[in-house]
């Protein structure tokens, strides 16, 4: 943000901003010289891992994560605004992401809002300094978009439960030390009612991770299979049966819905408009920029107007009194549909405007910026599909903020 | 052409406070069957109904206090129209706005306190003739011209779409001087040479007429004082700003109808918003109007705050506005089926405002442009 934003932001906060900027400016590694992943779906290699890793330790030990979280727990006790300034400041610097996004935004914030004290104590510091990674153990194979009808078991034992089961698309899961599982612990009662939520510790025997190869050919994520994995009594977060509405509070934040994440952003960067009117400058269609392209300039243009409505949607969501009453949530529950379908539109537009050279992939010395657009395109699905599929987040829109009659 | 958004937006409870009392008085004095009835009649201009809207203090609410206005902000107007867009309010409110913007932002002192206060009170319907040959109204296309006489000037010109123009006492419009300079000028109607002829308007709540200047002759105080240039802009860019906000509320408007709609109407023993190709469309209406909405909001913070992107956001509100709108009247009139298509549901007013307003000071094509050329070469 420029001078403008630093007029209307309080002085406190400016001058946050400004320090939060050099710090970045002087600290944010220079790129290592191996590919990098464009997202955390898609960390594949221990070097790549370790890169990552040591970023966010590094803006941990300067202070600039958890800021929101209370200070008992490792965090600072300031207001959330400060941790969305240095988010904001990351992204604008194109520094790396955090790796640790799961623990951060999902499983730490759900840990905070239904933890007991121990709970709280044990997991939250290592989530900040990155020194224990999560993963998610929510989707089965036969369990997508109807979440609830998940079969995975947790059967109790004399000090705890064991897990017997199959996650799929558990990102980081070859690096993770924990995971927030959903298991079945009351075959009997209601689909939603049986369900409970765990942490899970993925070094227990009887666990296999498999990796699974997106279709950019990558790897990054994997599949979980337990085979009567034992966790203790203390894995339990919340009440026996309690899992579904916890594991709902969870995909309030991994969609983006809420505040009080430890930090970092799963939204793309805010500069990529900036980025794809750069790209159209660089590079040539039909002999001529594709930024003299009058097509391309109309479907940019109306881009960047999705992007910055987006951006003002996410500040106007926080002032009540500009919502509208009959429908407070709307500005939330429509950020996770809005952001990953204009990261798709962005990222099919980047290729459209390479014309034939958008037909070369990752490894040929001739594709334009190495490929990054075609792949950050198909990486775009992953977003849209995951943490609920654009059409889940319309039924839920439709159904909880429009009252319209439920599809199930 | 980085952007900068305004962080606070600047509301306050006295905000929320215009909005309930413009919703009770709209939903009070201008229930639907009301305004059937004046378009049936085809009145589209009503003094006692104006009267009563400028004693609430909205025609002259982001007029200075000095002349007779609230002297509140672009937020405050931005939320008024909202209002005003649902109810799709008749009268000549966008010419007056417009109006009153030139004359603050471009008119000595003593034109202002000659025209302003009867605009504020209601006594005096003034409008801009924001319109030129061929659709135009960028002030580079200014055709109509303004020739120097003795103690004054000659003007001539055709000017069309002008929202209450034949109703109004006064009108602002842009003329071309010999240098090529564009100015301002204020005409007091009626006046010899002016024809002004009513439009038969696709809305029938938009009273717009063909102003034609047939050699007229103005005294040298009818040019307005001040940079006609900037004036003519930041009176455009307002009108983006007002227009976008007004079709907010009426696409909102048509949601929230639609909705209701998609819940009572059953068919297969169904409610029909139970399918998702009813509920998707309705969805993405309701997405659309919330980012027109925010960029609506934004821009009027942005112009409250006097800031550099002020024009940005304002042609972003014009443009989503529009094509939000558009939208919503589009699926609108189809998702209520047989009933969509008849003169009996209320939808086609909306679809008519829908069609005027998107056609007015720039399209979302015509707003795309300019963005795109601040995006590559700003």
């Amino acid at each position: 943000m420029s001078a403008r934003a630093e007029e209307t932001e309080s002085k406190e906060n400016a001058e946050f901003r400004r320090e939060v900027r050099a710090w970045i400016e002087a600290n944010k590694p220079s790129h290592p010289g191996f590919k990098l992943p464009q997202s955390f779906l898609e960390v594949e290699s221990e070097r790549q891992f370790t890169f990552l890793r040591d970023w966010q330790r590094k803006v941990f030990d300067a202070g600039y994560l958890g800021l929101d979280w209370p200070a008992e727990y490792g965090g600072k006790g300031d207001p959330h605004k400060r941790q969305r300034i240095v988010s904001q400041e990351i992204s604008r610097a194109s520094a790396p992401f955090l790796v640790n996004v799961i623990g951060l935004q999902w499983a730490g914030p759900t840990i905070l809002a239904y933890g007991t004290e121990e709970q709280k104590k044990r997991y939250l510091k290592p989530i900040l300094s990155a020194e224990e990674i999560w993963c998610q153990g929510f989707s089965e194979p036969g369990a997508g978009s109807d979440l609830a009808s998940l079969t995975a078991t947790a059967e109790p034992t004399d000090d705890g439960w064991v897990v017997t089961g199959h996650k799929v698309w558990t990102t980081l899961a070859h690096f993770a030390s924990w995971m927030i599982l959903l298991a079945r612990t009351d075959s009997q009662a209601h689909k939603y009612a049986g369900i409970s939520y765990f942490l899970f510790p993925m070094d227990a025997p009887g666990v296999t991770v498999q990796p699974l190869v997106k279709m950019t050919g990558e790897g990054g994520f994997n599949q979980v299979i337990f085979d009567r994995a034992p966790m203790k009594k203390s894995a339990l977060l919340g009440q026996l049966g309690q899992g579904w509405q916890i594991a709902m509070t969870t995909l309030t934040f991994e969609r983006g819905a809420a505040e009080g994440t430890g930090g970092g952003s799963a939204t793309p960067s805010e500069s990529s408009v900036r980025a794809v009117a750069q790209l159209a400058k660089r590079v040539r269609r039909e002999g001529r920029p594709a930024a003299d392209d009058p097509v391309i300039r109309d479907r940019l243009a109306q881009l960047w107007i999705t992007e910055e409505a987006l951006r003002l949607t996410g500040q106007r969501a926080r002032t009540a009194g500009l919502n509208m009453e009959d429908r407070p949530l709307a500005t939330r529950l429509m950020n996770k549909v809005v952001y990953s379908e204009l990261g798709q539109q962005l990222t099919e537009l980047a290729c459209e405007a390479l014309g034939p050279d958008a037909g070369l992939w990752l490894g040929d010395p001739c594709a334009p910026d190495k490929a990054e657009w075609p792949r950050a395109y198909m990486n775009s699905f992953g977003v849209t599909i995951g943490g609920g599929t654009s059409e889940v987040q319309r039924n839920i829109i439709g159904e909880r903020v429009l009252g319209l009659p439920k599809t199930k | 052409m980085r952007i900068e958004v305004p962080t606070d937006f600047g509301y306050t409870d006295e905000h929320g406070l215009l909005r309930g009392e413009a919703r009770r008085f709209l939903n009070e004095r201008l229930p639907m069957q009301e305004l059937r009835k004046r378009a049936d009649a085809g009145v589209a201009f009503d003094r006692g109904l104006w009267k009563e809207i400028a004693q609430l203090g909205w025609v002259g609410l982001v007029l200075p206090e000095a002349h007779g206005g609230a002297g509140l902000g672009w937020l405050h107007l931005e939320i008024l129209l909202e209002e005003m867009g649902r109810r799709l309010v008749p009268g000549p409110f966008l010419g007056s706005l417009l109006a009153g913007v030139a004359l603050v932002e471009g008119a000595s002192d003593a034109q202002r306190a000659r025209w302003l206060p009867g605009i504020a009170s209601g006594d005096l319907v003034a409008t801009a003739a924001v319109v030129d040959a061929a659709g135009a109204f960028e002030a580079r296309d200014v055709a109509s011209t303004a020739e120097p006489v003795e103690g004054g000037w000659l003007l001539r010109g055709r000017k069309t779409h002008v929202v209450g123009g034949a109703d109004a006492g006064l009108v602002i419009a842009p003329f071309r001087e010999p240098s090529g300079a564009v100015s301002l000028f204020g005409v007091d109607l009626p006046a010899a040479g002016v024809c002004a002829e009513a439009e038969t308007c696709i809305d029938p709540t938009r009273p717009t007429a063909r102003v034609a200047f047939d050699g007229v002759r103005v005294g040298a105080d009818a040019k307005l004082a001040g940079d006609a240039g900037a004036a003519w802009r930041a009176m455009l860019v307002r009108g983006f700003a007002a227009l976008a906000a007004e079709s907010v509320g009426g696409a909102e408007s048509v949601l929230l109808t639609t909705r209701d709609y998609a819940v009572a109407r059953k068919q297969f023993d169904r409610q029909i918003g139970f399918f998702q190709a009813v509920k998707f469309p309705i969805v993405d209406m309701m997405c659309g109007v919330e980012l027109a909405r925010s960029l609506a909001v934004g821009a009027a913070s942005a112009l409250d705050q006097r800031a550099a992107c002020a024009e940005t956001l304002a042609r972003m509100a014009k443009a989503q506005a529009s094509d939000v709108f558009a939208n919503a009247v589009r699926k609108g009139v189809q998702l209520h089926g047989g009933y969509g298509f008849t003169w009996d549901c209320d939808v086609h007013f909306y679809f008519r405002r829908a069609m005027w307003s998107r056609a007015m000071l720039g399209d979302a094509i015509h707003h795309r442009r300019w963005l795109a050329a601040s995006l590559f070469e700003g």
